[in-house]
């Protein structure tokens, strides 16, 4: 097998990102032919041609060979790659999580947290816990809440700058370069899944900013490095859950889901009728959030 | 859009930018060394907040680094003993993530094959618990020490001054006024003159002859005769089995791993000649280590259910789901036979763990009653003969194999009942049947002699037996056991232990309904306490009932793992042999822990009471240590050195008294602290010797036994040291534990560790000249033969690139190759490294409906060993068949109780908390939940007209006030206040508190470094801790309670009181 993982950081992976440019155009025209709404749903659509004709240099992803036959991690990593290898258009990702098993570990949280080097106040993926139930009959229930990535997204046409759009595949995506950070999205997400970044820092009231918050996060397959007296993107953008993105595009899962103890969490590509994510949402204890919005979550709970 | 909003992000930007900017002029270099270099804008570049983003669109495209080999380490984690195996992802130097490996069974079921190689296994990634994600936050912890720091006012002042290293080695190896500086006109003890015997054929010598002084085998004085030259290498003369000096030096480990571990023994034992190696356990779990180390005759001391396999399992005050051994690698097996599998689960707690909230079967358990309960159980199992009576019949391996046994029990074995106490197994010599060291069992009234290992002569026996030997009563075990079940009515049992009858049948009818494949866990819930030994033999016994251990779905000893230190055939490095000049340490430990008082000068001068307990059944009896040391008894110390360990704050009561004698250079002559951080502890000492955090270092933990595959594990450098990089013997390290022993050797010129230190030509100048070689062991395996392969080129070239940001004082490639012989061994050293230890496949667990790597050993019903042996206290004899204890103090009695004080009150750990040491962790303990609460049920909170959230102080009978003295020099004092959390899944009349919060330092503090003040962070002193709140014990005063027999602290037998605020 090829090596597909080059050492020095001079490939391109970002096989469906679009050119920003291009985007930038498109916002614009948009921006001068009508409403802010209208032009976000626009927005969306025409990047979303402009995506799939811009899969160009794609560094070569690893063969879709499982390493542990049984697990179910190894399925879904297979999975996925079989779906990255198919148009962005014909991919449709989405996640199960099970609350049966999902123990309420936070382990889930704290990965992204730390795969996205979230700051104070950012969280893309919370796992309330509430008991329920009388003495002696009590019971735990945790709900592990990350972007639900609707397919009727209410956060996209409330953004003035068409900064957040859904792409093809189904995430919901938001370009910190144009977010202006109004919140309009916070307000209007029936979810609470996104965030704003004020640009703290765990290290302020210490002696020392440490290393590991300068570092930069590969959101989205970029760098973005947050320094402390800086307002460079993402401070001061909205922030939310991207699926990985960023680590999908290269075959690695979601970080949430290889570090879910309770092997509760599960994601793939739903328009592959033979994955495990597809199986799974054909349980009968199959259930979404708030269904009765509209928003057609694309995460799925087993209740 | 709205212009308000945007102006308010702005101004917080600012103001988190001005407190940064404030606090940057703090900086003390003792704290900081060359981490960051942390360039702040200049004010008016805080304007045109959204201007910056756009310009760099496009440029920053980039592939996802992190999942390259070369920016990979695979090694294993520390936040727990768990120690799961970790894959650590690196970006330009900068340890970016840590997440699981999947290289093991621990951390991805199943696992990948071994021979996958890095590159392929690159962008797979395991499991991993908060805890040990975080731990990027426990290495790169802004309040890390990085010199030496020495006091530089009274002890626990708060005020320090950092040292050259090698000022300090020669301060504490020579020792004197080292405080003159500060007016301080005392003397403090050096190694120089602690360590008094330094001759190795005279120590073996001495050795010998003191233990026969002690047994009274020699005359004291035929000793002082024979060693008259020696006389002042003794503690006290007159009793040389206290052994010399050298014991006056003392290595109090909290928290210490396989591979450091042994090198620590090696530094204590055989190069300074101490006795005095302790670790912690007694403070987490012993009681149920010592209880499967009896019940097993010595073979296994712990055990785990197979949850893969598993139809029914019984959590008893432990789960998979919060902490136990650990959530890591259990909670997935629980979660997915549950659902897939229909696997039950019931669970023993009085909190509602997150365990005990997914469960079939809640048992909110009296914290104090878990005996109580097992006994209710175990006669419920009697009564309806639902155990299994063929396998409790076989008497020895020969029966238990003809039944395809593995294991078997003493159940049907004779005991002799002396005074009334079940005291000794009956010998078939004694009726005329058989040898002394053959037991006796009764088969249809015939007596039967019987050897327990006989493999060849199949002998059963009846369970119920009662007669009588030359007129002394005689009973089998098992019917000394249904006479304990048998002497209250269940009813009672129920009342008492708070769990509803109906509960406690269903449970036991489960646990019987499912053959072998039902197991009963546990780990610290029930057993710390005072009577924690017996009620962990109860628990145990319950697995015995049905006979579950060695089958699959059962109880299993784990899959066990290569050996690093040496001695098998396979191995390459004897480690433990290669010690030319070892001292022979002698003397009863500090803490008299494995020894018998009766054993010792002392006993036959003063009999019982003995001053304080000795521990004859247990080890690293955590709690005696201090006091001990300070008290005196059975010798003082001189050389307290603590290392990854805060008894001050982990210790469940007698907190204040800690605090007072670490605080007495008279009790405490020299005090050098080992931490990464200035702790609860360490605040008090003469000396802060900084140290590596496992991201940093080496170490070779061992498997945990709930998992059924063999595997060794390896800890190595990930991260650039943060420490400050000496030189010692001409080489550059950086400090840390290991640096510190080998300075201390070389500069006595004492044996074991620098030049020569293994052998000729074999030096340990380094800290990988250890551990390479335990590598090299682990590599080449325990059996001839069955060496991993050698790393080819393109291994070695991705084990290079993916150290290339260590600097050669951690990574020097020639050098580490001189740690080991030859080119073959490097390789294959190399390929266990870049997988971060050596796994067997899945699958190789079973044998048929059998655990492959199997215990096979008899369990005991009725312990011999301990139905022999006397408190030393009180001087009564302890139960060799497992009873309901209760609530006692040293001497046995019962605890005296007063209405003032009503509330029981446990401790628990939340799945993001790991000790003393997340609190530095803010993406899990601070981020996500800033304090821990004091958990009520509504009823109490209704009757103390409590609501959500409020403060409310705790109180005590030894802690009234509800508060602890710090005794700073500033007048701190840490209030027990914190705030309620009302909830229906707590029993009502207990309180719970989870155990990681509550700090007085840790960085909480402001502490004074070289005159500058370092402001603490106030984010980690949220919470409470109740530990000063719990008993002392009445009898010894200035520790807490304990058990006698299993040495654990009691963390359930207090009493305490809420005042609401």
């Amino acid at each position: 097998m090829q090596n597909e993982h080059q050492f020095e950081e001079s490939v391109e992976t970002a096989d469906e990102t679009p050119d920003a440019g291009r985007r930038q155009f498109f916002r614009k025209a948009l921006l001068a032919a009508g409403s802010v709404t209208a032009a976000g749903t626009l927005a969306a659509k025409a990047v979303r041609a402009a995506e799939s004709a811009a899969k160009t240099s794609a560094a070569p992803l690893p063969a879709p060979q499982s390493y542990a036959d049984g697990s179910k991690l190894e399925r879904m990593r297979v999975e996925l790659l079989q779906a990255l290898q198919k148009p962005v258009a014909q991919r449709k990702w989405v996640m199960v999580i099970d609350q049966q098993k999902c123990v309420g570990c936070s382990s889930c949280t704290v990965s992204c947290n730390a795969e996205n080097n979230l700051p104070p106040g950012v969280v893309y993926r919370p796992v309330p816990k509430e008991q329920v139930g009388t003495f002696p009959n009590v019971a735990w229930r945790f709900t592990p809440r990350p972007c639900m990535h609707c397919d009727n997204p209410p956060c996209v046409p409330v953004c003035p700058v068409t900064a957040t759009w859904k792409r093809e595949d189904g995430i919901v995506v938001i370009d910190y370069d144009i977010c202006i950070g109004c919140r309009n999205c916070l307000a209007s997400c029936p979810y609470n899944a996104r965030t704003a970044d004020f640009g703290d820092f765990f290290g302020r009231g210490t002696p020392e900013v440490m290393d590991y918050e300068t570092r930069p996060n590969f959101e989205y397959s970029k760098k973005w490095v947050r320094k402390p007296g800086s307002h460079a993107s993402p401070i001061g953008n909205a922030r939310k859950c991207t699926f990985c993105l960023h680590r999908i595009r290269v075959g690695v899962l979601p970080a949430c889901v290889t570090t879910c103890l309770g092997g509760a969490t599960y994601f793939g590509d739903y328009n592959d009728k033979h994955s495990l994510v597809h199986e799974l949402i054909g349980a009968t204890r199959v259930q979404r959030l708030k269904e009765e919005l509209g928003t057609e979550p694309s995460v799925f709970y087993l209740v | 859009m709205s212009k308000e909003n945007k102006t308010a992000a702005n101004i917080k930007t600012e103001k988190a930018a001005e407190k940064l900017s404030r606090r940057n002029f703090l900086k003390s270099t003792a704290f900081v060394g060359g981490c960051t270099a942390l360039g702040l804008p200049a004010a008016g570049a805080l304007t045109g907040f959204f201007s910056a983003g756009a310009a760099a669109a496009g440029e920053k495209s980039t592939p996802y680094v992190l999942a390259a080999p070369e920016n990979q380490i695979y090694s294993s984690c520390l936040q727990c003993h768990v120690a799961c195996q970790t894959k650590s992802k690196i970006w330009d130097g900068t340890l970016a993530k840590i997440t699981g490996s999947p290289y093991s069974p621990q951390n991805f079921l199943p696992h990948i094959p071994y021979q996958t190689s890095p590159r392929d296994a690159a962008p797979i990634d395991g499991k991993l618990c908060t805890k040990g994600q975080t731990a990027v936050q426990t290495y790169y912890d802004p309040y890390r020490v990085r010199k030496v720091l020495k006091r530089a006012g009274k002890r626990g002042s708060n005020k320090w001054k950092a040292i050259p290293f090698s000022q300090f080695i020669d301060e504490v190896v020579k020792g004197g006024k080292l405080f003159s500086g500060l007016g301080d006109d005392g003397h403090y003890p050096g190694f120089e003159e602690v360590i008094a015997l330094r001759d190795p054929k005279l120590s073996a010598a001495m050795a010998k002859d003191a233990k026969k002084c002690g047994q009274g085998k020699m005359e004291i004085g035929a000793f002082k005769q024979k060693y008259k030259d020696h006389l002042d290498k003794l503690i006290d003369p007159d009793h040389p089995d206290l052994g010399p000096k050298n014991n006056g030096f003392v290595f109090m480990a909290g928290r210490i791993e396989h591979g450091r571990k042994e090198m620590m023994k090696r530094f204590t034992g055989k190069s300074l000649g101490s006795k005095n190696a302790f670790e912690h356990t007694t403070v987490c779990e012993q009681s149920h280590h010592i209880a499967y180390a009896e019940t097993s005759g010595h073979k296994t001391h712990h055990m785990k259910p197979d949850l893969v396999n598993c139809e029914f399992v019984l959590f008893w005050g432990t789960g998979a789901y919060s902490a136990n051994f650990g959530l890591t690698c259990m909670a997935e097996k629980a979660t997915t036979s549950k659902v897939e599998r229909g696997m039950k689960i019931a669970v023993v707690d009085a909190r509602l763990s997150h365990d005990a909230g997914k469960a079939d079967w809640w048992l909110p358990v009296e914290p104090d009653k878990n005996g109580t309960l097992a006994m209710a159980m175990i006669r419920w199992i009697i009564e309806n003969k639902r155990y299994d009576q063929r396998y409790l019949e076989n008497a020895n391996k020969a029966a238990a194999k003809a039944d395809g046994e593995p294991t078997w029990t003493n159940a049907t074995h004779l005991v002799k009942i002396i005074d009334g106490h079940p005291r000794e197994l009956l010998r078939a010599s004694e009726v005329g049947i058989g040898t002394e060291k053959q037991m006796v069992v009764s088969r249809n009234g015939q007596f039967v002699a019987v050897d327990p290992k006989d493999t060849a002569n199949v002998v059963e026996g009846d369970l119920f037996v009662k007669t009588e030997v030359k007129g002394t009563p005689v009973k089998s075990a098992f019917q000394l056991l249904a006479e304990q079940a048998f002497a209250r009515p269940l009813q009672d049992y129920a009342r008492d232990c708070g769990v509803a009858l109906k509960t406690i049948i269903a449970v036991a009818r489960e646990l019987t309904s499912h053959g072998k494949r039902a197991a009963v866990d546990m780990y610290r819930g029930p057993v710390q306490s005072t009577d924690g030994y017996y009620s962990g033999c109860l628990v145990i016994t319950l697995n015995m009932l049905i006979g579950c251990m060695d089958y699959k779905g059962g109880l299993m000893k784990g899959g066990g793992h290569w050996h690093e230190a040496g001695g098998k055939p396979g191995n390459v490095y004897n480690l433990g042999k290669l010690h030319p000049g070892a001292l022979k340490a002698f003397g009863p430990k500090i803490t008299r822990e494995k020894a018998r008082y009766e054993d010792f000068s002392l006993f036959r001068e003063n009999g019982y009471p003995a001053k304080r307990p000795w521990y004859p059944f247990t080890g690293n009896v955590y709690q005696e240590i201090i006091p001990s040391f300070a008290g005196g008894y059975p010798y003082g110390g001189k050389i307290l050195l603590t290392h990854m360990g805060t008894a001050a704050f982990s210790l469940p009561g007698g907190n204040q008294q800690i605090i007072d004698m670490l605080k007495d250079p008279k009790r405490v002559p020299l005090f050098i602290a080992s931490d990464i951080v200035i702790g609860e502890t360490s605040m008090y000492a003469d000396y802060i010797l900084p140290d590596l955090t496992f991201l940093e270092r080496w170490g070779m933990p061992h498997p945990t036994p709930d998992n059924a595959t063999k595997l060794s594990k390896i800890r190595q450098p990930v991260g650039k040291p943060l420490t400050e990089e000496v030189t010692v013997g001409g080489e550059k390290m950086p400090i840390c534990l290991e640096t510190f022993m080998i300075a201390v050797v070389s500069k006595m010129k004492l044996s074991g560790f620098g030049k020569d230190a293994f052998g000729p030509g074999m030096h340990l100048t380094r800290m990988e000249d250890w551990f390479l070689k335990e590598a090299a062991n682990i590599a080449y395996g325990d059996k001839k033969g069955e060496a991993v392969p050698a790393a080819d080129d393109a291994e070695l070239d991705i084990f290079r690139k993916a150290r290339r940001h260590l600097p050669a004082s951690v990574f020097d490639e020639a050098r580490w190759q001189k740690a080991l012989r030859n080119d073959e061994e490097w390789r294959r050293t190399v390929y266990v490294l870049n997988r971060g230890g050596r796994f067997a496949p899945y699958g190789s667990n079973y044998k048929g409906k059998y655990i492959k790597s199997q215990i096979a050993t008899m369990f005991n019903f009725f312990v011999e060993r301990v139905a022999k042996q006397k408190n030393s206290i009180s001087g009564k004899y302890f139960s060799g068949v497992a009873i309901i204890g209760g609530e006692y103090d040293a001497a046995g009695k019962p605890l005296a109780r007063t209405a003032a004080y009503p509330f029981k009150i446990i401790s628990y750990k939340d799945p993001i908390g790991g000790q003393s040491r997340t609190i530095s962790n803010y993406w899990g303990n601070i981020g996500l939940q800033p304090a821990n609460k004091v958990l009520i049920h509504p009823t109490d909170a209704g009757k103390l007209g409590l609501s959500q959230d409020q403060k409310v102080r705790l109180v005590s009978q030894d802690n009234p006030k509800g508060r602890l003295e710090l005794k700073d020099g500033a007048g701190r004092v840490i209030d027990m206040i914190g705030r309620v959390n009302i909830m229906e899944g707590m029993r009502p009349g207990t309180l719970a508190v989870s155990w990681h919060y509550g700090h007085w330092a840790y960085g909480s503090n402001d502490v004074v470094v070289d005159g500058k003040k370092i402001g603490g962070d106030r984010r980690r002193a949220g919470g409470l801790c109740t530990n000063p709140l719990l008993a002392v014990d009445p009898v010894i005063k200035d520790v807490c309670l304990s058990d006698p027999i299993g040495g654990s602290t009691s963390f359930s037998d207090s009493r305490v009181n809420v005042v609401p605020l």
